[in-house]
């Protein structure tokens, strides 16, 4: 019973400490929304009383809403497109598993490893003849389908079992029919991570939404975060808030997301 | 798994399912990739580009700037990977336990380190690492140093410093999908295993690893991909430096397309060494994950 | 499940369309003096550039109502990479008509891209402005830059430290760099305070000397000229020596660089005159700092007591659909207006390249927070007085490969060795 106890608390001490470690920079955030710039230059690590301040600089110097409205669009359809499209293709790619997906998922893989930077030129082409620039589809078709969530959901996908499936099909349910009405449900914790790391790598994406976007009515947080970097002088204060007000819709998200994660569903499977 | 033969119907479905996510890809990835591959058997300036076979890649053994990244950059994958992938199971682990309490808060503050913006953290960082920084003064007061030191401008200290930002800002990520793993494993295993006697640490290595191996090989994979892709922690905390004692590829491609002179058949050229390196590793992670 | 996304898909339609449709009017090559015009223009810092521009557009707009002009904020590492991906991927329509570009970028860009920026030859006067900015966006005789921000550089310091030390301001004017490490010393040892800082990895102070000596990392034939430069041995060597004596702190990055300023951790700060916006931040030191020239080398003759760092200027973008009205745009107003130059330089410490805008009254102003010295008439002085210097195509290779060797010397490595090393570095990178 005592060398229970005493792991317990070994392990909340563990916790605690990797838990202090993980939030001091969001801290630092976030009192430093409530400082002036000279402060924070200083290293000032309490609250202050600028908070307010530093709302109405910054709602007066940049186009808040603006921004964070394009960057929550942007992120919930391109989140929603890639759920559904990578999802289907994961589940199809473990279920329907033989040596012609299996290689074409291979293939698929390759496309994860060439840095951004080097299709950015041809992509830039191919959009610009299309006319897409400066518009929501462009700013998310590139990102829809990308090969890590296809093999997110497949490599999840492996723990599902295949007598279900084939349960199902006994029972008269099509194929599609099994995806959504028993996958999609029983695999719940899947899709909450998913969407919870894709919304994130949207809301956050920077280099190709820099290039496809053309004016200032599409501006996105990060960009425009960017931009209250690029002067000879820093508002570090305006800085930061802005930079709190970028984190909080991925915080949200997590935090009404994280309990699907743990969400016993075993039950259900059998 | 029970390989059941798919009847031709049923195979076709399977197609179905998997085609346009496929499709998108086809179009969207691999036909600038194609693009990026011919141009990096092109040479030349800007748009002055002439075919010169596979000189760039010649050209890629006798680039100190390229070697010496791709060696940081193997020094951050075999150093920070392996670190970040253990932590973040072990993590997964004591948070999937149903006794804990706070478990949301806990999940949640772990989580925070990829939300936090990187303009945040690597402020910090930097300044945590400075030379009259929070680092040096506990190291000083706990007698390990004698005197402050400069992290950032040692060639070895300034890689310790992205190696350990790295490690904080993704061992969270990687804990959510081994937390989202976890729900598959029933827990009468881990019942049955304590009634066994099984230790902890046995259950850890026996039942908890082998059960996660899918997932595992998704964040292995990715890791090893995200690392030698490497850009935004060392754009932000070291810019490449102490001179290219940081430099990742990444870098090096970025510099090479849009701070010097443009030289894009090069960069391409670049761009596809990392892809032979992400391919040859990934391979050899997944063979090695096949292995049941 | 099926339902909502259809609907959502539907929905995202209708969005994108939305803003598809959104705005594409044209505004094609009139002949019409007094058609709408709307002018692009990319560029960044509100405080300083856009304010600028939107002052400028102002001003431009109450002679000619038909014009309009349009800011897209674009920080700079943004403004390149856009640029050089529209311009390698043949895409143009999307760029604007003017563009800001730093100095340092000028040649490499109209050189690499010769067809994508507008010659002003002939089209606006810029003879009036310092001639060193004309210069650095001059290619074969061909004018492309308007010179914008200036960036001529000055000493500034705290006089209440130095006096504190029992120095006087005027003691760091006309001097050399050995004089400034041993009043640097001096001040060190009366006060405690360091003289100065730098941001660790950065090549800036190499920089700053080697202009103010009228060389640059390239010879006449372009070629690099890095390893037997004797100008850059003894800029690097000058350098070391403020580190090692104290003299000069090294921190990691900008804040913390401006955290000095503000701190009062440091007596004084040599850079370009745009820091004076940084430095007046910190409201508490008003009225304590003062401005002089910058040092320069004891045994090089070229060598004078001014020199640049950063600046920027606008260029007209080929593909622009007006180019006339946009260079019309800039001669009459960053080239032409003085009350343009009034009124920025108050607000947001934008000193004028434009030597006529100079002699404005409000130049010759007493600042209180430099216990009242006519910095900005001082300033402009100083600018007049730079060396011209290409920075070349290859001005960020031979950047980097300088801050590398810097690295290197500073963790000990023998200067020749470093500048050998830095030497091959950027002849790799110079072929192809």
């Amino acid at each position: 019973m005592k060398k229970y106890q005493a792991t317990s608390i070994l392990k909340y001490v563990f916790l605690v400490i990797v838990c202090l470690f993980s939030v001091f920079p969001f801290y630092f955030m976030i009192v430093s929304s409530t400082n002036t710039s000279v402060d924070i230059i200083k290293g000032r690590m309490f609250f202050g009383t600028h908070l307010f301040e530093n709302m109405k600089t910054l709602a007066s110097t940049v186009r808040l809403g603006n921004a964070f409205w394009n960057s929550l669009r942007n992120a919930i359809a391109n989140t929603l497109a890639s759920l559904f499209i990578c999802s289907l293709a994961g589940y199809g790619f473990q279920i329907y598993r033989e040596k012609g997906k299996d290689t074409l998922m291979g293939m698929l893989l390759l496309s994860m490893m060439v840095p951004f930077a080097s299709l950015m030129v041809p992509l830039f082409r191919m959009f610009s003849q299309a006319r897409l620039l400066d518009t929501t589809i462009g700013f998310i078709l590139p990102t829809i389908s990308t090969a890590f969530l296809i093999f997110f959901f497949r490599q999840s996908a492996e723990s599902f079992p295949i007598e279900t499936v084939q349960a199902a099909r006994v029972d008269g349910l099509g194929e599609f029919g099994i995806f959504f009405r028993i996958f999609v449900p029983i695999m719940a914790p899947t899709f909450a991570a998913a969407a919870i790391v894709t919304f994130m790598a949207a809301w956050n994406n920077y280099l190709w939404p820099l290039i496809i976007m053309q004016s200032q009515d599409s501006q996105t947080m990060p960009l425009l975060i960017t931009g209250l970097t690029a002067g000879y002088t820093t508002d570090y204060g305006i800085l930061m808030l802005s930079v709190t007000i970028t984190t909080l819709p991925t915080l949200i998200l997590f935090f009404t997301q994280q309990k699907r994660f743990v969400e016993g569903v075993l039950g259900s499977v059998k | 798994m029970a390989k059941t033969t798919l009847t031709k119907k049923i195979n076709l479905y399977g197609w179905l399912f998997v085609i346009p996510a496929a499709l998108f890809i086809f179009v969207l990835n691999f036909y600038p990739m194609i693009s990026a591959f011919l141009l990096s058997l092109q040479s030349g300036r800007g748009n002055n580009l002439k075919f010169a076979g596979l000189k760039n890649y010649a050209r890629l053994f006798e680039d100190e700037m390229f070697l010496t990244s791709v060696g940081n950059v193997i020094i951050y994958l075999v150093i920070q990977v392996p670190i970040m992938l253990l932590m973040a199971l072990v993590l997964a682990s004591l948070l999937n336990d149903p006794k804990l309490k706070f478990k949301g808060v806990f999940r949640t503050m772990i989580f925070l380190p990829c939300a936090t913006s990187l303009v945040s953290s690597a402020m910090i960082f930097k300044s945590f690492f400075s030379i009259d920084g929070i680092a040096n003064t506990s190291l000083i007061a706990l007698g390990i140093l004698e005197g402050p030191m400069s992290w950032l401008t040692h060639p070895i200290w300034a890689k310790f410093v992205i190696i350990l930002t790295i490690t904080w800002r993704w061992t969270g990520y990687n804990t959510v999908f081994y937390l989202a793993g976890l729900q598959t494993i029933d827990r009468s295993i881990y019942e049955a295993a304590r009634i066994d006697g099984a230790s902890a640490r046995t259950q850890f290595f026996h039942i908890t690893v082998p059960l996660l191996k899918p997932v595992i090989l998704l964040t292995t994979i990715m890791s090893t991909n995200g690392t030698l892709q490497l850009f935004d922690e060392v754009r932000n905390i070291t810019n490449g430096g102490p001179g290219i004692s940081t430099l990742s590829i990444s870098q090096y491609i970025y510099n090479l397309s849009f701070m010097y002179n443009p030289q894009f058949g090069y960069a391409a050229a670049v761009s596809y060494a990392i892809l032979v390196m992400v391919a040859v590793l990934s391979f050899i992670q997944v063979k090695v994950g096949n292995k049941r | 499940m099926k339902k909502t996304m259809c609907v959502l898909m539907v929905l995202l339609l209708v969005v994108s369309s939305l803003a598809f449709a959104g705005g594409k009017a044209e505004t094609a090559a009139v002949a019409d003096p007094n058609a709408p015009v709307t002018l692009t223009v990319w560029c960044w810092d509100p405080a300083f550039n856009i304010y600028a521009m939107n002052e400028a557009a102002k001003i431009y707009g109450a002679d000619n109502p038909n014009v309009t002009v349009n800011v897209v904020e674009t920080p700079w590492n943004d403004l390149q990479q856009k640029l050089i991906t529209s311009l390698s991927a043949n895409a143009t329509s999307n760029l604007p008509d003017i563009i800001l570009m730093q100095d340092n970028a000028i040649q490499k860009n109209v050189m690499t891209y010769p067809d994508a920026f507008v010659a002003l030859n002939g089209k606006m006067d810029l003879s009036q402005f310092a001639q060193f900015k004309v210069d650095v966006g001059t290619i074969d005789g061909q004018h492309y830059g308007v010179p914008f921000d200036n960036g001529a550089t000055g000493t500034f310091l705290r006089r209440d430290i130095i006096e504190q030390a029992g120095l006087k301001v005027s003691d760091f004017n006309d001097i050399t760099w050995e004089r400034f490490i041993e009043l640097g010393k001096i001040v060190k040892q009366k006060t405690g305070v360091a003289m100065i800082s730098t941001v660790a990895n950065e090549p800036d102070f190499p920089m700053l000397m080697l202009q103010s000596a009228g060389t640059w990392m390239f010879d006449e034939q372009g070629k690099a000229y890095i390893k037997d430069n004797a100008v850059l041995k003894e800029a690097l060597r000058i350098t070391k020596e403020m580190v090692t004596s104290g003299v000069c702190i090294l921190v990691p990055d900008w804040n913390a660089y401006i955290a000095t300023l503000n701190n009062g951790t440091v007596a004084s700060t040599i850079n370009g005159c745009w820091i004076s916006g940084s430095i007046q931040g910190e409201k508490s030191q008003s009225g304590k700092w003062a401005v002089t020239n910058t040092p320069r080398f004891a045994n090089i003759a070229s060598s004078v007591n001014y020199s640049s760092q950063g600046g920027s200027g606008w260029m007209v973008m080929a593909n622009s659909k007006n180019p006339d009205v946009a260079i019309d745009f800039l001669a009459k107003t960053f080239g032409g207006s003085v009350a343009l130059y009034e009124t920025i330089l108050p607000s947001s410490g934008a000193i004028a390249t434009w030597l006529p805008a100079a002699k404005s009254p409000v130049y010759s102003t007493p600042i209180e927070f430099f216990g009242g010295q006519k910095i900005y008439e001082d300033l402009v002085n100083f600018a007049g007085k730079v060396p011209n210097v290409k920075y070349g195509v290859f001005n960020y290779e031979a950047r980097d490969a300088i801050a590398r060797a810097l690295s290197e010397i500073m963790q000990g490595a023998d200067i020749n060795t470093a500048l050998a090393t830095a030497q091959k570095n950027v002849e790799f990178l110079m072929s192809e």
